[in-house]
Parts: C-alpha cells; structure tokens; sequence
C-alpha cells in the first residue's frame, strides 16, 4: 500500500493486485469493515488494540490516491522477471505487464512438523488471529498456546481482553535467550522492547499459566485433537486441549519470487529462504536458464523480502517505489548517504536483532523423528524421505517426483524447508538447496473455464505450444507501461 | 472451538451437505463453518484422515471444500454467497459426470 501511495502520488499509473477483498494486508485484515460495522465490533477492536487500528491512516491514503487501480480478490498464480504477472480474479484470468513490479507478498508462519500437528484443532496463531479480524471469532474451550516469538503474547493478550483464558502458554525460548539477546538491543528498538515486557506483565497478571523451554510437543487425539503432551522442565505434561494454537515465527513468502526465477538465499539461523535483494528491493535472478532475458524488473518489498512487521514493511515500501521513481527521473537519485525513506527502513528494523535473538525458532529446532509427517498435503513421513535419501536421492525435485512430497495442493509451501534440513541432516557440510521445489505456473489452482478464457497482452500467451509452456520473451511494448 | 465476538448479523444462508448455516455477508466460509461447529471441511485423498483449516491464509490448503459443485476450492479465501451449496469433500476433488475408481 505505501508503495503504491507514494508512486500514485508522484504521477505514476499502478495497478494493485491483492487476493484479499479489502486492502490491509493480514495485518490490517479487515479493518475497514471492522471500523464500518461499529459499534457492534467495538469489542473486537478495543481486543485487537490501537495498533491494529492505526492501520486505518494508511488504508485511508490508499484509497483517496488517484491513480491506484485496485484489484481486490485477485490471485497471482504467474510472475516472470520481465514484469510479466498471471492473475486471476473470479472465473477470470489474463496477464499484465508492467515495467516496473512491486513483490510485496509477505510471510506466512513457519511449519512446524510436530506430530499430530495435522489434526482438526491444531492452528497457527496466524489462523487464529485472521479468525478474529476477518471472521469476528474468538476460540472458546480449552486452549494450547504453544511455540516462540511475539505474536504468541500478542495473541495471548488479545484474548485476554475478550475474557478467553488459555490453559497454558508453552513456550519453547527460556530466558537465557533474552539476556543474550539484550546485548543487541538498539536504542530504536526499546519502544518495541517495552511493549513486550507490557504484554508479559499482564498475561502474568491475569494468572494465565506459563512454561518456558518446552520440547517434544505432541497433538494427539483421534479424528480431532484431544489432549497435548510436551516436556517441561524435564517433565512430560499431558493437558486435555480442544484448541492447540501453535507459531514459531514468520518466514518470508518465496513462492512468487521463486518461480519468478529470482534468487534465494538459505537463512542458517533462520532455517529459512529469502530473496536476494538490493537494498532498494531489487531482486537478482537466479544463476540459471530463464525465461526471460533482459534486466529483472521486480522490487521485492515487505516481509516478503525480510521479516521486519507492519511499520517496517510500510518504510521500506515507500523507499522501493522512491527507488523506482528514481529509475523512471522522475526524482533526483540521491547521491551519498542515505535518503529519507532508507533511514526511515533502518529505524523501524532495529528491534529485529533483538528479537530474532530472543526468540530462535523453536518447535522446527529440531528435526521431526521418522514417524512425523513432513508433507501435510501427501502424508509423507519424515521417515520415509529419510530412506529416499539414504538410497541416494540427493535432490529436491528428484524426491517429489519418487514420493509426491511437495507435490499435492500446497506445492510444497509446508515441506519444503523440512525436506532441505533433512537432505543437509543427511549430509553435513553439503551446500543447501539453493531453492526449493521448482516451481512452475499455475502456482495456485487455476480454473480450467478462466484459462480457456484467458485475457491477456497477447493472445498467443495463452497457447501451448510445446511442453516448455513458458510464454518466450515477447518482443515490442509494454502495453500497461 | 469458535465462537462470535458480539451478534453474529448473519443476513445469508449457505448449505453444508445440506444442512442450513447462517453466514455474514463479507466473512469467509472456513470462518463461517468454524462458527457452526463443522468438525471437519475434506478428508485426505492419501489416508482419508479429516482436516480442519490450519493457516488461514492460504498457504497450507488443508480447508480445501467443495463450492457449488466445484471441488477442493480453498475455504479461508472464499467470501459467503447466499444459498451457496457446500460438500465435505472425501479425498480427491470429483469432477462433475467422471468417475474414478
């Protein structure tokens, strides 16, 4: 959204394709009719705190900018580095070109496999929220909060306030995390800081149980969950559980960026991938064949790019469109130092040190045991991907293809950090995969009536013409330049 | 597992196997069918075992359902229609006049 302000408001044409029906980002989910449908979601809101509502400044901007086409309800299912996007938007698809993109995709929560982390009952606290935001729920009965990382007081304290109480926060960081990670606090950070320690209080206050260092979290129950079992402080704890709420942070979305064809980069202590990117966002292609030539014009933009939050996606998404205004001369490029709005990106990223430090990731520490299933959509067993690499399957592509791992609905956004760890458990010392599973289009389900009726810069896109269904470069204008 | 913060306004209905739901307009069917009690959307094609939503934003397709005859369409990012018609899809998607073993 502050990208698209900021190049609006200099002038320039943006279309904005987002698969929500309200601008806002999970973040920001739903707020726009939360705040319309007051006073009824006026306990929702006060549960839900200032900062989810000071959102609303922003939204307001986006929606007065002249010159931001908004496409609510649209999916991306195709992105090339040539500026080339595949969107679909009800039973309708087609593609745009642009000479200039902005990925701001964002993050989804870490996966976690744990076993019986597929049972009905088991969700991120991501789901949860979204639930409150979007669909004015609260969880009711006896809740689990289990995992690592700020959105589990968030969400604690959020739930506070709606008078739901959970029977245990179990929380894999122990203390010795933040006093290591107290030597890298910034002074810009401390507000942040401060907000932690106040979410901690109160959940303390409010007499709500809580265990640090947890390990060995199981969920176990028939057709839904029924109890988990963990260990704490040396002890296996058992707790009857209808709702098991689990985070262990937040790591960038490559999906688009992959397939894009841009370059990745494994994060070792974050045990995740993410974009390789100028600090401007521009994003670098991958050292292999593409299917595009020319220079990359995509910027990669938010938590899609790094993990920062809401106010750091918002700064370091106005300096990517300065950046691009800067291509296009319409503005000076500033010569030395930093520029306003780089600045602006350092200060809202100066609690992430502290932070990352603080909460290492926790319930995906370690490896799952055999019997774990690591592909939630195929059912494939940490165990059984074992024995496929000690035969000698060395390669991600190659094990989807021998056992289907990765290669159901989610194309492989859930296992495929599990699947690299496992090949580098297999093998110490070996470089990781350098990217995930291969990624193709449609990298989301594409009705076959939307691409029989596909719209696009030309109709030739739309053709099969032989198994590398990759549209070619095209040659001549940019139509939506 | 999930109950309404304030009155639900549920001005529409959607159908579940049949069975009548109250929705709000503008809210997602996962949330709809989670407010309702639904145990589960699909079970597994692979071992048939049920599933419930688990990300609600669209990366992990476990809401996977069938909408208006159209089979494992993702929950948590479709809106509410009135009169819309629900199943609980058994395994893989069916498509409409084939049959698979």
């Amino acid at each position: 959204m502050s990208s698209a302000i900021e190049l609006a408001s200099a002038g320039c044409r943006v279309i904005v394709l987002d698969m929500q029906p309200l601008p806002g980002g999970q973040i920001f989910r739903s707020l726009e009719a939360n705040m319309q449908a007051r006073p009824r979601t006026d306990a929702l809101l006060s549960a839900l705190g200032p900062a989810y509502r000071a959102g609303l400044a922003l939204i307001e901007r986006f929606r007065a900018a002249p010159g931001i086409d908004f496409r609510p309800g649209t999916t991306v299912w195709d992105l090339r580095a040539d500026g080339t996007v595949g969107w679909l938007r009800g039973n309708a698809a087609g593609y745009l070109r642009a000479p200039h993109v902005v990925l701001a995709s964002g993050a989804m929560e870490r996966p976690t496999p744990f076993p019986g982390w597929t049972l009905p009952g088991v969700m991120t606290a991501g789901a949860v929220q979204t639930l409150m935001k979007a669909g004015r729920l609260k969880p009711e009965g006896r809740i689990v909060l289990a995992g690592t990382g700020p959105l589990i007081f968030l969400l604690a304290d959020q739930l506070r306030r709606l008078g739901v109480k959970p029977a245990l926060i179990a929380r894999t960081d122990r203390l010795g995390d933040k006093l290591a990670a107290l030597k890298r606090v910034r002074p810009a950070g401390i507000p942040a800081l401060a907000k932690g320690v106040g979410w901690l209080a109160r959940l303390r206050l409010a007499g709500i149980p809580m265990r640090t260092g947890i390990s060995g979290l199981q969920a176990l129950g028939g057709e839904h969950l029924e109890s988990v079992r963990l260990l704490a402080g040396g002890k296996n704890m058992d707790i009857p559980c209808d709702l098991l709420v689990v985070h262990d942070g937040i790591v960038p979305s490559t999906d688009l960026a992959h397939a894009a064809g841009l370059a990745l980069e494994w994060k070792r202590d974050d045990a995740s991938w993410r974009p390789r990117t100028a600090r401007d966002g521009r994003a670098r292609m991958a050292p292999c064949p593409s299917f595009t030539t020319g220079p990359c014009r995509i910027r990669i933009t938010g938590d899609a790019r790094r993990i920062g939050g809401a106010d750091a996606a918002a700064a370091h998404g106005r300096h990517a469109a300065r950046a691009i205004l800067a291509d296009l001369g319409r503005i000076a490029r500033k010569q030395g130092g930093p520029d306003r709005t780089e600045a602006e990106v350092r200060r809202t990223l100066a609690a992430r040190p502290f932070l990352d430090a603080a909460f290492p990731p926790g319930l995906a520490a370690r490896l799952p045991d055999d019997a774990t299933i690591v592909c939630r959509c195929e059912e494939i067993t940490a165990g059984s991907l074992r024995v496929a690499i000690r035969n000698g399957a060395a390669d991600m592509n190659l094990i989807r293809g021998l056992l289907r791992c990765g290669m159901g609905p989610c194309q492989g956004r859930s296992c495929a950090t599990t699947l690299a760890r496992l090949l580098a458990e297999a093998e110490p010392g070996r470089p990781m995969p350098p990217s995930p599973f291969r990624a193709r289009p449609p990298l989301r389900p594409l009705p076959l009536g939307a691409l029989a009726g596909m719209t696009g810069l030309d109709p030739a896109l739309a053709q099969v013409e032989s198994l590398d269904d990759k549209p070619e470069e095209i040659a001549g204008d940019d139509v939506h330049a | 597992m999930f109950a309404p913060i304030g009155s639900t306004e549920a001005t529409m209905t959607i159908y579940l196997d049949g069975r009548a739901i109250p929705a709000r307009a503008g809210e997602t069917i996962a949330a709809c069918l989670l407010r309702a009690g639904v145990g589960h959307f699909r079970t597994t094609p692979v071992s048939g075992a049920r599933r419930l939503p688990y990300c609600m934003i669209g990366h992990c397709f476990d809401c996977l359902i069938e909408i208006d005859g159209v089979g494992s369409r993702q929950a948590c990012l479709s809106e509410v229609e009135d009169g819309m018609r629900l199943h609980t899809q058994d395994g893989p998607a069916a498509i409409a006049g084939m049959e698979f073993q």
